[in-house]
């Protein structure tokens, strides 16, 4: 009698509360299904799957276009110097990475972050002012922001396939190929002197702890 | 202006109702089980009612038939589900009567069995048949009982909609949203096949949303009812949540697929424009609502022609930052700093 009534309160609340949200739900899964036959992301089964997937495309989307700006910010002071072609380079990976997910939002109608105007202007502000510091500088915020991203990609990853590999197949490639490239500018930035900064371990970990910051909050606004 | 003022104006009549409709809502149920007591009563009393005739068993093995097939379509389709529901509820009758006791309710009511309706698909139900009440009674929870009893429910079992008449109005935007949803997809569908012309995004929001609006015409009397019901405090996500959901959908039909800030513009702006001519609306006495629609035609312009002038000041701004830096390089070579000595 207890275990049905205990029964009876999960269903009810989880039923009556998702009820209105999987009616709008329903609306939409037709839609998906006469768009494109093969998307990166399953048609989500319920409710709490699409906000996960809201919430894992929304920072990944965000991450990249952060990204795309600081490396805006980074050709803006450095652009005319040798490292230009470098980080000219890394910065049309990023576009790449930000082009991807801009199309997987809107094929998987996503609701982007509101911050963005905020990571627009922050990305820049720290790409120009580290470049500022010389190309050390640069390439100091290139290994800080870039360790940041791959080891979020790698939690996003191994909580993918905790969940289901198979299902989410074709979004763990997009994410392991991405984070694979990430770790190559990481790599590159190690190579072109990041260390020899001055107050190195200083600007690396705040610089780390600001994109922690930008994580957790666009996941949610 | 005038259209701010007659908003103002449609806004008055609204305070007026809404002190109205606060002192007749329902008391909630402190406990949430208590709905599903309601839940397990209404359908006890409604068995009872049954046993006076049971069905032969060639009738309840047909029906058992029904009702698989009705379980999966049953929210999208709610008049084959209010016709199929008679046959569902003697069907389920005979399978109780069959099994022995009416304790079989207690073992039941925890899962989704496929010969067992859900609570949802019920109130799902009962609410679809109180929409037919709402002329007479309201957005109240006298038609909500009223449209049990056509059930052949007691009315006791309003007692399940905690948020009583708000429940209603609820259903019937979701119900609204949905059919809205399924004409923009099969506009869509027609268009990719090919057999229609693609519109103008202007001109296809104006359509969506006269479409949508024209299915509170039927109710249109009680309507400033329901808009105060779901302003009422407890209302407001769910209210935000379908008015939400409806203007994105509006966009994606109409084709938006952007992701930046425009995302936010651009829902922003039609969601002024739906909630503005709503009210317009139920404070129309024109031929078939033309000054509505007129109304709907004007705020849809006022947002083109924003658009159009926004991206003309940032063409603008462009040209005056690009001859500003024309203007500071010809000086530093008039001062000679350009030179490399």
């Amino acid at each position: 009698m207890q275990r049905a009534a205990h029964t009876a309160l999960f269903d009810w609340s989880n039923v009556f509360g998702s009820s209105m949200i999987r009616q709008c739900l329903k609306c939409r899964v037709p839609l998906q299904l006469s768009t494109r036959a093969y998307g990166v992301i399953p048609t989500p089964r319920d409710a709490e799957e699409k906000d996960m997937m809201d919430r894992i495309l929304r920072v990944d989307h965000a991450g990249e276009y952060g990204a795309n700006r600081i490396y805006a910010g980074q050709m803006a002071v450095l652009g005319r110097t040798r490292t230009g072609p470098l980080i000219q380079h890394m910065w049309d990976q990023e576009k790449k990475h930000l082009e991807k997910f801009n199309e997987i939002l809107a094929e998987n109608r996503v609701r982007p972050t509101a911050l963005l105007p905020l990571w627009n202007i922050a990305g820049f502000v720290l790409g120009a002012s580290s470049a500022l510091l010389g190309k050390e500088g640069a390439m100091a915020c290139t290994v800080a922001v870039e360790e940041s991203i791959s080891e979020h990609y790698n939690s996003q990853i191994r909580a993918l396939m905790e969940k289901d590999p198979d299902r989410y197949i074709e979004l763990l490639q997009v994410i392991k190929e991405f984070r694979d490239e990430e770790m190559e500018h990481h790599d590159t930035g190690l190579e072109h002197d990041a260390e020899s900064v001055p107050g190195y371990w200083l600007l690396k970990n705040a610089i780390q702890l600001g994109c922690k910051a930008a994580i957790y909050v666009s996941q949610r606004v | 202006m005038a259209a701010l003022l007659r908003g103002l104006r449609a806004g008055r009549t609204l305070r007026g109702l809404a002190s109205v409709v606060a002192a007749p809502t329902a008391a909630k149920p402190p406990c949430i089980s208590l709905g599903r007591g309601f839940h397990r009563a209404a359908l006890r009393l409604q068995d009872e009612s049954k046993t006076d005739k049971p069905p032969t068993p060639s009738s309840s093995s047909s029906t058992i038939h029904h009702e698989h097939y009705q379980a999966p379509s049953e929210e999208q389709e709610p008049a084959a589900a209010a016709a199929s529901s008679q046959e569902d509820s003697t069907s389920e009758a005979a399978s109780e009567e069959a099994s022995g006791a009416n304790t079989s309710y207690q073992e039941h009511s925890g899962e989704q069995d496929e010969e067992y309706e859900t609570e949802e698909q019920l109130q799902a139900r009962i609410l679809t048949s109180a929409l037919e009440f709402v002329p007479l009674h309201g957005w109240t929870m006298e038609a909500i009982a009223a449209g049990a009893e056509t059930l052949d429910l007691s009315s006791a079992s309003t007692g399940m909609f905690t948020h009583g008449a708000g429940d209603l109005v609820l259903h019937f935007v979701a119900q609204c949203n949905s059919q809205l949803t399924e004409i923009l997809a099969e506009q869509n569908n027609q268009v990719q096949l090919g057999q229609a012309e693609p519109k103008r995004t202007s001109e296809f929001l104006r359509d969506a949303v006269e479409t949508r609006l024209r299915m509170h015409i039927p109710y249109i009397d009680s309507w400033p009812q329901a808009m105060s019901i779901l302003l009422l405090p407890h209302n407001i996500p769910d209210s935000l949540k379908h008015l939400s959901t409806l203007v994105d959908d509006m966009w994606y039909y109409a084709g938006d697929r952007s992701t930046d800030m425009n995302w936010y513009t651009k829902r922003a702006a039609l969601t002024g424009i739906y909630n503005t001519t709503e009210l317009v609306m139920v404070q129309d006495s024109s031929q078939d609502y033309e000054d509505t629609w007129n109304f709907l035609d004007n705020r849809i312009q006022d947002v083109v022609k924003m658009a159009g002038t926004a991206k003309q000041v940032q063409a603008t701004g462009e040209a005056v930052v690009q001859g500003l830096m024309g203007a500071a390089f010809t000086l530093k070579n008039l001062a000679g700093v350009n030179q490399r000595r």
